[in-house]
């Protein structure tokens, strides 16, 4: 063990200089993992930190509809023996403000918030005036309101508003406010009034879309889960949903852990890059080691022991490349500027974001690190074993290697089982781990044989009497050529940077459909059948937009609730079975006699524009997916009538296409032509404000039940958060981009110490500098032009299979990028490869010849 | 003791077989020094090399103080060297990255001996390297190296040292010099010495010379026509 440890000590000073490249490569592949995956845990930490501010109680529950008996005595039964637990309930409605009088055109759309003396359990109500929060301030129809409000109708501290029925005094701004749900986008200015003057508005008809929530603390934090499992076991029959502050299921923490992966998987994805670059480096130092190989196996040392003197190396640098990396991260994390780290935290919705590096980033950096050096290094320290010290008695004779090394390819079995295990680890998915290195595994073994057929190809170009060409020819097929190296190591490359560039602006065009400029920004919705002419015109009259220049249109909506599925003939049957199986919400239906712009039919026939009598139902395809099958038959209660209708038709609904919006139901015309239902309109209102505000008047003086949203604010804030996210992605693209090619550039370079001796012969023989130049650049462009080739193909393979299988996004090919990409390659190889090679060129053949 | 029963050593050129050192029969007894001669190409580094199981025999056995070594594997091959073979090459093979002190010491923490630095000190001593041991081998001149070497060789006292032209890379002082340490080792450790070479004054040295040609001992020579099979006689 001390020989072992001695001897890589005593190897790494000798050759530090030799193996820095090395050293680099794992740096900026950790550094990547480091610096991305601590940003988004410090996201995270920050999160959780404020959770308990974010849900203002322990434990909640909430509806959409009013509360019934059965929920009331569960949650008396369980609270009652639990001490100290107590209770508050809060009302959520959007709705319409407007400013007394009856000429006053100002309207605005708030989110009404009533709440009770014990509001809040955690965290503060934060007023603007700097007094303290008390529920007095609510007594009497006072009101505390979100600053625009004030901004946006004109008006100041002391002045009224009318919602519903009532008017109230507004008494305060709210500053910051416990309990805004996280991640909800707002649809207007927030109004804090009391829990009972929300009933005296009369806005709560039975069609009102008002959430109630029922705020649990508890005295015993162990107790918070018992109780939510309790709850949610008690409930399964009523549609009312149980969270703690701890709550898993949340949407943003959903995101955020895919985006943690994503990014995890970049950074590995930039470990690979380095990965290569240690093989790279580790085959050149093999090469560069093995008469000392051979000196040490003369002097007694069994091929296992130098072996792992040479493993231990390669840890031991791989560890303080890791360690290099970690402070990278670092110096990289502190110097991202405030308005960024600022931007994050309010796409997160908390206060701030540190841009700390986290403990846990950091071990599983250094451990992807050495493992990824151990692993990438592994495949060519094996032909150690096959050093014969009697290479010092005679010169260049290597022992035959046996037929099939199966200590090799046991070996490389376990490199690529390791790979699939640190990307599956990475990316918390095994699936995509399995994806990633098959990706890999696929070109190297593709490179391999196009490396075999290039060299069989152009073999007979040997016979050139051109000196550049004949010897670039020759270099490319002698024994022991680079031809496969240098192929392996740049089409790995540029097939994975391709690839990342790929699915970067395949997610990119994603967002961009949902920033384009004829997104709807204003929603009418609880229109009654009798009320839509009326509206109509009103439309018509203000000439606004339903996006891309029609005219907007009223959309018949319903309320309906899948009570069963096939229920006649199947178990699936009862609310509890329904929900067990997904469908239990409530959802808005419609019906329509064609697809719009943003759906397709995947299964089954859509039907043809004639309404029907027999009930037709098509399904969105995530209702396929969780089992409900063409043919089938759904039961659903629509406003206490039951309806069954046959599934005929499965769409696949593009949801970030939002202009006709989205219905996981859709109806044949005929159901429901007769019965109740409301209409909601998409469109664009106009642009200037007046006009706006003008709109929004006439259709709420004439039509009062009408809620006009204006979504511009909610549209802007969209836009802003993508714009984040945007910016996010391309910063790291272009990490993984300038990574990847400092790797590839290092990787190509390091093949000079090859050149060194032919170089040499070369120039004793006369060739000058220019031939050899000449050659150089033909033998790295042929190869570079190859390896781009075959690298973005495999990228072309890889993004595909992502955006379909992984990331769920359309697959958009890019094939400007492709070729972009095999020319730059060829390029950027060529340039390098001579350009590596200036110091070889200009070396004295002498020196060289001493040398070797 | 060395002992070869009809080695012989065949390799392939240029698809055809090709035999570089025909059937010999040898016996080196304990403490002898035996220089072996001849042309280049006439077999004896052929020889060298199969004696320290860096090669394997085509045919016959070669035993080391009476392990048939042709058996063995690599790694047993290694330990047995690292035991009872020292090596001094013609063009040093020290390893670069590693001082002279280091160099001397490696075999000593190959072979887990205890006190291996002070034996190593003492080892740069008897070659007259004592300050030279923090040199790299690009630091030290040919002659300098070639000690390096030689104490090398010694590290683990081995009974037998053998030298693959330790003279043919240096001038004629250095060479002198490394003459006297090779003799040294054989008079006053008692080591069994087998060296190659082209140097006439150091094969004069040699209480026994066996010369070759084209693959065979050549028994034309007096000094070889003296080396009976059963063993080698002054």
């Amino acid at each position: 063990m001390r020989f072992i440890l001695n001897m890589a000590r005593r190897e790494l000073r000798s050759s530090w200089r030799r193996l820095a490249f090395f050293f680099v490569c794992v740096a900026v592949g950790v550094g990547s993992i480091v610096a991305l995956r601590s940003l988004i845990q410090n996201v995270r930490v920050a999160m959780t930190a404020e959770a308990r501010t974010l849900t203002a109680a322990d434990v909640y529950l909430r509806t959409e509809q009013p509360w019934t008996d059965a929920v009331l005595r569960a949650v008396r039964e369980r609270l009652a023996v639990l001490p100290n637990a107590v209770q508050t309930e809060t009302i959520d409605i959007v709705t319409m403000a407007r400013l007394p009088g009856d000429e006053e055109i100002r309207t605005k759309v708030v989110e009404l918030r009533g709440v009770e003396a014990a509001f809040p359990f955690y965290g503060q109500v934060v007023l603007g005036s700097g007094a303290t929060y008390t529920p007095a301030l609510l007594e009497n129809h006072g009101a505390l309101v979100a600053p625009d409000l004030l901004a946006q109708l004109g008006m100041g501290i002391g002045d009224a508003i009318v919602i519903g029925d009532v008017a109230f005094t507004v008494r305060d701004v709210i500053v910051t406010e416990p309990g805004r749900q996280l991640g909800a986008f707002s649809l207007g200015p927030r109004v804090l009034v009391a829990h009972r003057a929300v009933e005296e508005t009369g806005l709560l008809g039975s069609s009102s879309l008002a959430e109630r929530q029922t705020l649990i603390k508890l005295s015993d934090d162990a107790a918070v889960d018992p109780l939510v499992d309790d709850l949610r076991t008690d409930l399964e029959e009523a549609f009312v949903a149980v969270g703690s502050y701890r709550r898993t299921e949340n949407r943003i923490e959903r995101n955020l852990t895919r985006a943690e992966s994503y990014l995890s998987l970049i950074g590995f994805v930039v470990v690979i890059l380095g990965g290569i670059g240690v093989w790279s480096v580790s085959r050149v130092f093999v090469q560069q080691r093995l008469p000392s190989v051979a000196i040490l196996k003369c002097l007694g040392a069994t091929s296992g022991r130098v072996l792992v003197v040479y493993v231990a190396q390669v840890a031991l640098l791989g560890l303080g490349g890791a360690l290099l990396g970690v402070g990278v991260a670092r110096v990289a994390l502190a110097a991202v500027p405030e308005s960024l780290t600022e931007q994050a935290a309010m796409a997160a919705g908390v206060a701030t974001v540190s841009t700390g590096i986290t403990a846990s980033a950091m071990m599983q950096g250094i451990t992807v690190g050495v493992l990824v050096s151990v692993l990438f290094a592994l495949v060519p320290l094996l032909d150690i074993r096959h050093v014969k010290p009697l290479l010092l008695l005679r010169q260049g004779q290597a022992a035959p290697a046996a037929r099939v090394d199966w200590l090799r390819l046991a070996v490389i079995a376990l490199v690529g089982a390791g790979l699939v295990a640190v990307a599956g680890w990475q990316a918390a998915s095994l699936e995509v781990g399995v994806y990633v290195v098959g990706g890999f595994t696929g070109v190297a073994c593709t490179l391999h044989l196009v490396g075999r057929m290039l060299v069989a190809g152009i073999r007979p170009l040997a016979a050139t009497h051109r000196f550049a060409l004949r010897h670039a020819v020759l270099n490319l097929t002698r024994p022991g050529n680079q031809t496969r190296v240098v192929l392996l190591a740049v089409g790995l490359g540029s097939f994975f940077i391709i690839g990342v560039r790929a699915v970067q602006s395949n997610l990119l065009a994603t967002f961009a459909l949902e920033l384009r400029e004829d997104t709807p920004d204003m929603f009418l919705i609880d229109i009654q059948q009798d009320q839509a002419e009326g509206v109509r015109g009103i439309l018509n009259a203000a000439r606004v937009s339903g996006g891309s220049g029609a005219a907007p249109r009223l959309i018949p909506v319903l309320r309906a609730r899948v009570t069963a599925v096939n229920g006649e003939e199947t178990v699936i049957e009862g609310r509890r079975a329904v929900r067990r199986a997904g469908f239990g919400r409530e959802y808005t239906v419609t019906y329509r006699a064609q697809l719009e712009e943003n759906e397709r039919v995947v299964a089954g026939r859509f039907w043809d524009a004639e309404a029907s009598a027999l009930p037709e139902v098509s399904i969105e395809e995530s209702l396929h997916d969780r089992g409900i099958k063409l043919d089938d038959v759904v039961r659903f209660d629509v406003y206490g009538r039951t309806v069954e209708a046959r599934v005929t038709s499965v769409r696949a609904v593009e949801w970030d296409d939002s202009r006709s919006g989205g219905f996981m139901f859709l109806f044949r015309p005929g159901t429901f032509d007769e019965a109740p239902h409301t209409y909601i309109a998409f469109l664009q209102g106009p642009a200037e404000a007046e006009a706006r505000g003008r709109l929004q008047r006439d259709i709420v003086t004439q039509y009062a039940n009408v809620s006009v949203i204006d979504g511009l604010e909610v549209i802007k804030t969209v836009r802003r958060v993508l714009h984040y996210v945007t910016t996010a992605i391309t910063v790291v693209g272009a990490i993984a981009l300038l990574a990847g090619v400092l790797i590839l550039v290092g990787s190509v370079a390091m093949t000079k110490f090859q050149r060194l001796y032919d170089a040499a012969v070369f120039k004793t023989l006369g060739a000058n500098a220019r031939a050899l130049a000449a050659m150089y650049l033909l033998e790295y462009g042929v190869l570079g032009a190859l390896a781009g080739v075959v690298g973005s193909s495999g990228a072309l393979l890889l993004t595909w299979t992502l955006s379909r299988h992984v990331l769920d996004i359309p697959w958009r090919p890019a094939p400007g990028l492709n070729v972009l990409g095999v020319v730059l390659t060829a390029g950027v190889v060529g340039v390098v490869g001579v350009a590596s090679s200036l110091d070889v060129l200009r070396r004295k053949p002498l020196a060289t010849l001493r040398a070797e | 003791m060395i002992e070869l029963r009809g080695v012989s050593k065949t390799v392939e050129s240029g698809g055809q077989p090709l035999t570089i050192l025909h059937p010999v029969d040898l016996v080196v007894p304990a403490g002898q020094l035996l220089s072996v001669v001849g042309p280049s190409g006439s077999g004896k580094s052929t020889l060298l090399g199969l004696i320290a199981g860096l090669d394997t025999p085509t045919t016959g056995a070669i035993l080391i103080e009476g392990v048939d070594i042709t058996s063995l594997g690599e790694d047993r091959l290694a330990r047995l060297r690292g035991e009872k073979i020292g090596f001094v090459f013609q063009f040093f093979h020290l390893i670069p990255s590693l001082t002279a002190f280091e160099n001397v010491l490696v075999p000593l923490e190959i072979a887990g001996t205890a006190g291996a630095a002070e034996k190593t000190r003492a080892l740069l001593d008897e070659v007259g390297l004592t300050d030279r041991g923090h040199h790299y081998p690009s630091q030290l001149s040919g002659g300098e190296q070639q000690r390096v070497a030689v104490a090398r060789a010694l590290a683990n006292d081995p009974p037998i040292l053998l030298a693959d032209e330790p003279t043919g890379n240096l001038d004629t002082a250095s060479g002198r010099h490394v003459i006297e340490l090779l003799v040294e080792v054989n008079r006053h450790r008692g080591t069994t010495v087998v060296i190659v070479t082209h140097d006439r004054e150091l094969a004069a040295r040699t209480t026994v010379t066996l010369t070759m040609r084209d693959g065979k001992t050549d028994t034309a020579d007096p000094a070889a026509l003296a080396l009976p099979v059963s063993g080698v006689s002054p």
